[in-house]
């Protein structure tokens, strides 16, 4: 990574730390002004950094000065100076020291509390996901509005929202200790999932933004797994998942940026540390009674992972594993993609079989994925005729160009 | 209010951090994933009672809400206790020598009672 990059990565981290520090110790009903001096304050480090060097302690620094940014606002508002009082020796003059963390092990159940109060079950769910990339990733809304594809307007209502909700909440159970927060567990593990699909998924950004989001997914997943409150078979299976996809991340795109397949993609491509920790985090979800979509999902993308070669990839196992998600939960497109593992394994009539019967939602009829699907399996089958609808629909209905050229080659070849 | 039985988990602590696997040790762990997914490839459940998803943790230090899941503890023994409550059964265990072992937790899970 580039230093401008390093340096872009330290201050967002650092946001997220300090406003989780500082929130605690003020309330929530001032997470806005926390936000603000927390802004203040690296703001204060670029140029006083440029001008005389980074400090000796440059977490402590930073602390020191948004809480006095911090005190600075409040004291002008309502004189609130004793919310502040985190550390016991604190006296009642001003000017002395405040105490930053002490240990990295507070720093991150800070963080851990604010993601989960960043899943309060009274914020509306596309708000979760927004006050959390600002809160614990410290984009701004612009940076966030790029990334999810909307607007800075709707970026700042859903956050609105979420801080409404906040501040409506009683005083004492603003800052709840970790524990009885674990409830909130199932909407973490939403927000993680979503906040990791947004970069795995879109087709519409370049690798390096989407990737940053599952940068920031994996991250917080760990804060998570180390600790009781979320150290579970779940977690650790959306943990397993989440590297296992990452492994595949650089090797989804060709030299010029355009979306490969499975078959084309260039193994050695695939990344070493993210497949251990896949492995790792894997054999440690396959413990207890319950098997979760992310079990299920894990699993998947593990078959993926270590069959020897596409030719090799376990098919039968794939197919039954997409059984056990619709199990879990029922979608039309878990369904789609049963009947591409079964056409793998059995050929193209069993798999267009898997799909007999099924009536898409509006939804996902007319979504470039279901035609092209459909195209390939008839293609293979040998029905001409339905082959071509398909193919003209699904290239029809291509959200990006980069998917485009993709159907383009998946669906022109020669049938096998 | 009536008595419940409680199950009692021993287990030992996890043991620190893990060097990276091997290829041949990622083949294991895939292969231990897709061992234990068969149990729920198939409607067979386990014969034996249900636990409740809710539990508490005791340790030398405290009681926290559990279960505590860790997949690297091993489970050394269990027992089954009867007590009115949570807080009845964590007093029982807590007189256990075991707690005090060093590393050492146990988890308390209600029995449902309900036969499979």
């Amino acid at each position: 990574m580039s230093t401008p990059g390093l340096v872009e990565h330290y201050f967002r981290h650092e946001y997220g730390r300090l406003v989780a520090v500082l929130a605690r110790r003020a309330g929530l009903h001032h997470l806005e002004a926390v936000e603000d001096a927390v802004q203040a304050a690296l703001l204060s480090a670029l140029t006083a950094w440029v001008a005389n060097g980074i400090p000796h302690n440059p977490d402590g620094w930073l602390f020191r000065v948004a809480h006095n940014h911090l005190l600075g606002a409040l004291r002008k508002d309502h004189g609130h100076r004793q919310l502040l009082a985190g550390a016991p020796d604190q006296g009642a003059d001003g000017g002395e020291e405040p105490a930053p963390p002490a240990f990295a092990g507070e720093v991150r159940d800070e963080l851990l509390r604010m993601l989960f109060v960043c899943c309060d079950e009274q914020i509306p769910p596309e708000s979760r996901l927004v006050l959390a990339l600002k809160t614990l990733c410290g984009f701004s809304t612009e940076e966030i509005a790029f990334r999810l594809f909307t607007t800075e307007a709707n970026v700042y209502k859903r956050l609105a929202r979420a801080r409404e909700r906040l501040r409506q909440r009683d005083v004492d159970t603003q800052t709840p200790p970790l524990e009885s927060l674990r409830s909130r567990l199932s909407s973490v593990h939403a927000v993680i999932y979503l906040l990791f699909n947004e970069g795995y998924l879109s087709t519409h950004a370049e690798h390096a933004i989407r990737a940053e989001l599952c940068e920031e997914a994996i991250r917080l997943c760990t804060l998570l797994v180390t600790h009781p409150v979320g150290a579970a078979p779940p977690t650790f299976a959306l943990l397993a998942l989440m590297h296992l996809h990452a492994a595949r991340l650089a090797s989804r795109q060709d030299a010029t940026g355009g979306l490969l397949l499975l078959e084309e993609q260039d193994r050695s491509l695939w990344d070493a540390e993210h497949l251990q920790q896949g492995a790792t985090w894997l054999a440690r979800a396959a413990h207890g009674d319950v098997f979760t979509r992310f079990h299920a999902e894990a699993g998947i993308a593990a078959e993926h992972c270590f069959a020897p070669s596409f030719a090799d990839t376990r098919w039968n196992e794939i197919a039954e594993l997409y059984a056990m998600l619709e199990r879990i939960d029922p979608s039309p497109i878990h369904t789609l993609n049963r009947a591409v593992a079964v056409a793998q394994a059995q050929g193209p009539q069993a798999g267009l079989a898997a799909l007999d019967g099924l009536v898409p939602p509006a939804w996902l009829d007319g979504h470039y994925l279901w035609d092209a699907v459909l195209a390939d399996l008839h293609s293979r089958a040998g029905n001409a005729g339905a082959a071509e609808r398909h193919r003209e629909q699904a290239l029809a209905a291509a959200p990006s160009a980069a998917v485009r050229q993709l159907l383009h080659r998946r669906l022109t070849r020669p049938a096998r | 209010m009536s008595r419940r039985n409680y199950l009692v988990l021993f287990r030992n602590q996890p043991t620190g951090g893990q060097p990276s696997p091997s290829p041949e040790q990622m083949q294991q762990m895939f292969a231990a994933y897709s061992a234990w997914k068969e149990k729920f490839k198939t409607a067979i459940l386990d014969m034996g009672d249900k636990l409740k998803s809710e539990g508490r943790v005791v340790t030398a230090s405290g009681v926290a809400d559990g279960p505590f899941v860790e997949a690297k503890e091993v489970v050394g023994g269990y027992m089954i206790v009867s007590a009115e409550s949570y807080d009845g059964a964590v007093e029982v265990v807590r007189a256990c020598p075991a707690v005090h072992a060093p590393g050492a937790s146990l988890e308390i899970r209600e029995m449902t009672g309900a036969r499979m």
